[in-house]
């Protein structure tokens, strides 16, 4: 690999420059300094350059193909190894939390789905579960059931995607375009839900959007059927693939103390063996009716998260298998219309829904719940746990929305996993990590 | 908020209904009478209980609860920017944390005075609390005495204000005109004039004789 690749331009802060030769030697002059002496300065000075002359500062970003996003790596590089390392974030900070605070409830929900745009359904989810929570109000049970479908449907289209990436960052760019083909029905599903492939603003505070159409069940099981052997074939041509297995394995460990210590959680922290999952701890959507195990590993490194993945793709066909068989008819939206959102039709035709409708709608009536409340609010989002903590003033407008984004806190371990490594186990360990900006930086 | 309500002794949590304690929660129960003492209040809402503290004392509290009560995985740590609102101090700090064999949610609120600008890093208990303090930092400007690595995290370094004060307005101060606008010539990299502000975005904001100003800044050059 040439050395000079990727190499910035840009004069960067941390190049501190070595000790100025002319200065030293004036100062030396000045206080007297003869012959000896001035030598061994020059000698220590020498040695400094030489060191230093060795080290070279690489920007691993913000526009590199390996960090899928808008994620700048500062690596002082000795040869191919890292000696440290350093990020930047923040390029995307788009101010999400300040927007929350002038936007009414129903209104934020649209800024959810831009965090984490590949599983945008889980966001929606997060979000709606949380305002849900600080209000008191359950939705029906057909609601949760289609949200609990939506949400594994979309979390089996993030894993897909990751694991792609990862065998696509690591040389194997079939899997990529497997991968891909594969969330492409995800996403057929979810266009026919909801209108949108990426920016789905999914569901509403007490609700969903509306009910799914009617050949929904049908795609849903279609995907069901088709889905399980392309997940097998990728995972035979990773598991039995030598070189994918020699440039994950023993990468990137980080063992289950240190999991804890800094916080990971989703997949990354289960196969670091912390045994977490917000489904299962804390249930909520219902997710307790559904029989599915949480599967961990121990080893800690890329492979590990690369089994965990493709683990949880199984577990999450077998939740929308259950969730599919049992999936109760009813109403979708939360029947008392002083926090849910009326349907359209009713609202043109009938008195009482249209007052609902212009209640909730109008900035300054809406949503509102009592003053002082305020709720700490997770859901498991494929990247880990998405926590929402969400203050109300007891007006319309939240007095305060802070997200707990899972890639934030599970970047935040990357620079010390990659010290020490070489260039290339970088890119294996943060692909593996599957860092969304979007989410990271809000 | 309305001007009529009890004086500022109560925090706002005081609106929650289930507030007459019966019997205290086993976390705090757990606690030694002496840090224990130091809790001024125990709210409940939704299933979640938290605890209200002034801001030196919750150092104690958090190390009593990460080595004495086992809870080893810190959520979150962030702020609350009460400005304007009836309530004993501007902010509050907010640590969310999680024991895993019971499943069990706590989160400690600290008062912070507004003249008071640091708080007690706990970078030593739990690694989590790094970046999360660091952007707590970034948005309130809220100082973590023990935080190694203090630096802006998701703003520019040179940013001159906190975003997420509740005085700062939701479209900014201008700042972005104020970044020096960096163009490589040749082989060097040149300081340029900074751009014509669209003065349709700041308009409201800006007070008349700074409008006037950047209008009188953006016309176009002539040739």
């Amino acid at each position: 690999m040439n050395p000079n690749r990727g190499k910035s331009k840009a004069p960067d802060r941390r190049a501190s420059a070595p000790l100025p030769s002319k200065r030293t030697l004036e100062k030396e002059l000045s206080k007297g300094a003869t012959g000896e002496h001035l030598k061994s300065v020059f000698q220590v000075e020498e040695e400094q350059d030489e060191e230093d002359s060795q080290r070279l500062i690489m920007n691993f970003g913000p526009q590199h193909p390996a960090t899928h996003g808008t994620l700048r790596n500062i690596f002082t590089i000795e040869g191919e190894t890292i000696v440290e390392a350093d990020v930047e974030i923040g390029f995307l900070h788009t101010g999400f939390e300040k927007l929350a605070e002038h936007m009414t409830y129903q209104q934020w929900v649209t800024v959810t789905d831009r965090m984490n745009y590949l599983s945008a359904i889980n966001n929606n989810v997060g979000y709606a579960v949380a305002v849900e929570e600080l209000l008191g109000i359950e939705v029906p049970p057909r609601c949760q059931a289609l949200r609990v479908i939506m949400s594994e449907l979309s979390r089996i289209g993030d894993h897909v995607l990751c694991v792609g990436l990862q065998a696509m960052d690591l040389g194997a760019f079939s899997v990529m375009l497997w991968a891909f083909e594969k969330r492409e029905m995800v996403y057929d599903i979810i266009e026919a839900v909801c209108g949108a492939r990426l920016t789905t603003s999914w569901t509403r505070v007490g609700g969903i959007m509306r009910d799914v159409p009617p050949n929904f069940a049908d795609e849903v099981y279609r995907f069901l059927e088709l889905f399980p052997p392309l997940h097998a074939e990728i995972h035979y041509m990773l598991k039995t693939n030598r070189i994918f297995k020699d440039r994950v394995q023993g990468v990137g460990v980080v063992d289950t103390e240190t999991a804890l210590s800094w916080g990971l959680s989703g997949p990354i922290g289960r196969a670091s063996g912390v045994d977490l999952d917000v489904r299962r701890d804390k249930p909520y959507l219902g997710y307790d009716q559904y029989n599915f195990e949480v599967p961990i590993q121990d080893s800690g490194d890329s492979w590990a998260r690369y089994l965990q993945r493709m683990d949880e793709i199984e577990q999450s066909l077998e939740i929308i298998r259950q969730a599919m068989a049992t999936l109760p008819s009813g109403p979708v939206v939360h029947e008392d219309f002083k926090t849910s959102l009326p349907k359209k039709q009713a609202v043109y035709t009938d008195m009482e829904s249209l007052i609902h409708h212009f209640k909730l709608v109008m900035l300054g009536h809406g949503i509102r719940p009592e003053e002082g409340a305020s709720i700490y609010s997770s859901t498991e989002a494929p990247c880990g746990e998405l926590g929402f903590f969400v203050v109300s003033d007891g007006s319309d407008t939240p007095l305060r929305i802070r997200i707990r984004p899972p890639s934030f806190y599970n970047y935040a371990i990357f620079p010390r996993l990659v010290e020490g490594g070489m260039i290339s186990d970088s890119v294996a360990i943060l692909s593996s990590f599957h860092v969304i900006a979007g989410e990271l930086d809000r | 908020m309305s001007d009529d309500t009890p004086p500022p002794e109560t925090p706002p949590g005081d609106a929650s209904p289930s507030n007459q304690q019966p019997a205290p929660h086993p976390v705090r129960a757990a606690l030694p009478p002496l840090i224990e003492s130091r809790i001024l209040d125990e709210v409940t809402h939704g299933g979640q209980t938290w605890f209200i503290v002034r801001t030196p004392d919750q150092r104690a509290i958090l190390e009593h609860l990460r080595f004495e009560q086992n809870f080893e995985f810190l959520k979150d740590i962030t702020a609350i920017d009460f400005l304007g609102r009836d309530t004993i101090e501007r902010f509050q700090v907010v640590y969310v944390l999680y024991r895993i064999p019971d499943k069990l949610n706590i989160r400690l609120h600290a008062w912070l005075p507004e003249e008071v600008e640091s708080v007690p890093s706990v970078v030593d208990l739990w690694d989590s609390a790094r970046w999360s303090e660091r952007e707590t930092h970034d948005m309130f400007g809220i100082v973590f005495d023990g935080n190694p690595d203090l630096r802006r995290l998701l703003m520019p370094e040179d940013f001159p204000a906190f975003p997420l004060l509740k005085d700062y307005p939701l479209k900014g101060r201008g700042e972005r005109r104020q970044f020096p606008l960096v163009r490589p010539r040749g082989n060097e990299m040149v300081e340029d004039a900074p751009l014509p502000y669209p003065v349709s975005i700041g308009r409201g904001m800006h007070t008349p004789e700074y409008v006037e100003e950047v209008q009188r800044e953006s016309k176009p050059r002539k040739k």
